[in-house]
């Protein structure tokens, strides 16, 4: 009884950390920082849903910077074309990039492992030229600029919100939206792990013979994973593009899939707790490369090798390191990790 | 848009309530500015343009500095990606406080932070864009200015040079499909003029496209003798290597923004000599691999600076580049008077006469006035011959 008693206390004061840490980080940190730390909140949501999906379920997608893109130019088409408000567009921007998510993971009923990975990596790299070619609704190669053209859709514009009589800057006011829709999607994803959807996830990524037999539906159990985790992705891109106020091209190359894919993997598969790590690591890790040296070349670089490194010296990312440091206390205080 | 003035006009109070007596930026010792370009990813070649300016105002500082102040100059990396430009953008005005947005490189990227700082009345100084836009809509942005000869003006020279001297040319258009591209490509219809017809094929492609294989080929099925390169550095040095595979040698127009010589190095090793030879483009500016400035005082000030201050590779014409449009802001900057304020510096920026800039071609002058906000509208033609680019012909007034 005592020990299970100090393992629950235990969890109850971590959640209490979580909530003082999310209340008050912003007065740490410049009021402008909170839009970096904001940022992270962004990939921190995406790369939790990309977890689901490969850590999990063990579908690799390379697509998922694509799918930020369908909720990012959600959000700014209802803000330019149907004057929503920016925040009323994130559940929409997450309903649409589910459904596509959806759709293109209706291929992996079919592929698996690199040949998944490149028939996503194709959505990839379509999507600059789909966003052009449908130029009436996605501003073309310009994008669409909120600020110019849906001022009175921003939240914040004069610089301050006002939430239930409790005012905050514009750029806390982002922290708190990103960082509070990142808790409740991790929240979220750690029911959904611990339930029967998750243990059939990772049937599916453990053996898809064994959880056929077992019955499970495999067609369901992917596309289901591939559409929560679009929700996911488009959520984050609803917000990236609230924050920005701004969606162009240039901002959903391929490269975004790869730094989500990057954030997921430092992180940990299949960890929910490394995903923080892996959300700051792809956020501050530009700013960190083009700190080393400003030379032609050298940011790439830097940047390469960090993640080399980091694969190097943590192969099961940040949330393995956890694991085989929280190890000692689960098994102690009768507790899963 | 006045309202939109009006809203962040509140913003504009609160940051600047906290200054009473000097503007932002502005301390008795330094003018703090910054700007973004890309340090990461494939428009990196830029940053000359930033580096080069740079090294300018180290020298500068050196030297006194103006009116006692010296200039801090800070870019930042957007890596092309306008929405990495307004996050940047956003972080110089209300973290780090600066006077001006100076010198930050893109159109699509200046676009993007264009609405905000004109509204909360940062000035957007010398964007390093030659977009027709920057200049043509003051009435609306007032708070922004370009630099370099427009791109539409540019396109304007290639199409009144070949109604002139080769009015049966069949001409193919390879061009980049955002402003940058269409900007050009208008000028040349323009300068064409009642010729538009000699185009005969037009290609785009998409900065996101990996290559322009495919519209070299279509260039080519079309049977065009003359190819306009609209394009930036990466796809322009493409064309003359794909042209070359397919054993196409027309005669080519390629566009400033990649007419640089490490450029055309690139392409010449690329695609051999001879596929080089003869392309011509417009200059501005005194090229640091054109013999005829070896002896030339304003290029030999530009060497010294590079080498005592770092600026980088002194035979990269970008930061010759940045070195002009860092001179040009400095004269401003003395014209904005002893207490500069964001005001008086835009006010300064668009009554410019600069006769002396050591950087541009000689008889050339950074002039803007009330109605005329395009500081540089003069350049002449210039060949790649051998290796080098060799000026021919008078200044053309580029309007």
């Amino acid at each position: 009884m005592g020990r299970r008693a100090l393992g629950i206390a235990l969890w109850v004061a971590m959640v209490a950390a979580i909530l003082v840490v999310y209340a008050f980080a912003p007065r740490l940190v410049s009021d402008f920082h909170s839009r970096d730390l904001a940022e992270a909140g962004i990939f921190f949501i995406a790369i939790v849903g990309l977890n689901l999906l490969t850590g999990y379920t063990g579908q690799i997608s390379l697509g998922h910077g694509a799918l930020m893109a369908v909720g990012g130019y959600t959000t700014a088409a209802l803000m330019v074309h149907e004057h929503w408000r920016d925040v009323w567009t994130i559940p929409l921007a997450g309903l649409t990039a589910g459904v596509v998510g959806f759709l293109i993971g209706l291929p992996a009923l079919r592929l698996s492992g690199l040949y998944l990975a490149m028939a996503t990596f194709a959505f990839a790299v379509a999507m600059p030229s789909l966003l052009k070619k449908f130029s009436g609704l996605t501003g073309g190669g310009q994008g669409l600029r909120m600020l110019e053209d849906a001022p009175f859709q921003i939240t914040g514009l004069s610089g301050t919100v006002t939430i239930f009589g409790h005012s905050m800057t514009q750029n806390h006011f982002l922290y708190y939206l990103a960082w509070g829709i990142g808790l409740v999607g991790f929240l979220i994803s750690w029911l959904l792990v611990r339930s029967r959807v998750g243990r059939t996830f990772r049937a599916v990524r453990d053996s898809e013979v064994a959880a056929t037999s077992a019955g499970i539906n495999l067609a369901w159990a992917k596309t289901f994973a591939f559409a929560i985790s679009g929700v996911y992705a488009g959520v984050a891109g609803g917000l990236l593009a609230t924050q920005n106020q701004i969606v162009n091209p240039l901002t959903f190359t391929f490269l975004l899939s790869i730094v989500l894919l990057v954030g997921t993997v430092v992180g940990g598969l299949g960890s929910l707790p490394g995903m923080v790590v892996g959300a700051f690591f792809v956020e501050y890790l530009p700013d960190v490369s083009t700190h080393v040296s400003t030379a032609p070349g050298v940011p790439d670089f830097v940047y390469g090798a960090a993640i080399i490194v980091v694969m190097i010296l943590l192969p099961t990312g940040v949330g393995g390191l956890l694991k085989r440091v929280a190890r000692p206390l689960t098994t102690r205080l009768y507790l899963r990790p | 848009m006045y309202l939109l003035a009006g809203a962040l006009g509140a913003l504009a109070l609160a940051t600047a309530a906290t200054g009473a007596a000097s503007e932002t930026g502005v301390t008795s010792s330094q003018v703090l500015i910054g700007g973004t370009t890309p340090l990461s990813g494939n428009a990196s070649a830029f940053q000359s343009v930033a580096k080069g300016a740079a090294a300018y105002f180290r020298w500068v500082n050196a030297h006194g500095g103006v009116n006692k102040r010296k200039i801090k100059y800070v870019y930042k990396d957007d890596g092309y990606d306008p929405s990495k430009t307004a996050d940047k953008t956003r972080e110089l005005v209300q973290q780090e406080k600066v006077f001006a947005i100076f010198n930050s490189l893109g159109t699509e990227q200046n676009l993007a932070t264009r609405a905000y700082l004109n509204a909360i009345k940062v000035p957007q100084l010398f964007v390093a864009s030659g977009a027709t836009t920057f200049g043509k809509d003051y009435k609306q942005y007032p708070y922004t200015i370009g630099y370099q000869p427009n791109y539409r003006a540019e396109g304007t020279i290639y199409g009144r040079y070949l109604a002139k001297t080769s009015p049966k040319a069949r001409i193919g258009v390879l061009y980049q499909n955002d402003d940058y591209g269409k900007d050009l490509l208008a000028g040349l219809r323009n300068g064409l003029g009642k010729k538009a017809k000699l185009i005969k094929s037009k290609q785009s492609y998409d900065v996101t496209d990996s290559d322009v294989r495919s519209q070299i080929a279509r260039l080519k099925a079309a049977k065009v003798n003359t190819l306009m390169v609209f394009a930036t550095p990466l796809f322009a040095i493409q064309s003359y290597v794909y042209a070359h595979k397919l054993a196409w040698r027309p005669k080519v127009f390629v566009n400033a923004v990649s007419s640089a010589a490490n450029v055309m190095g690139i392409a010449s090793a690329g695609a051999g000599k001879k596929q080089t030879e003869g392309s011509i483009s417009i200059v501005f500016l005194k090229d640091p691999t054109d013999p005829k400035w070896n002896k030339d005082p304003g290029t030999k000030l530009y060497r010294s600076i590079m080498k005592k201050y770092k600026g980088g590779n002194p035979n990269d014409v970008y930061a010759v580049y940045g070195m002009s449009v860092a001179h040009t802001f400095v004269a401003a900057l003395k014209k904005a008077g002893k207490n500069p304020t964001r005001a008086s510096i835009m006010r300064a920026a668009t009554r410019l006469n600069v006769k002396n800039d050591p950087f541009l071609l000689p008889g050339m002058t950074v002039r803007t006035t009330k109605t005329d906000h395009f500081p540089l509208d003069q350049a002449k033609l210039q060949r790649y011959h051998k290796g080098r680019w060799v000026s021919f012909g008078g200044l053309f007034r580029v309007r």
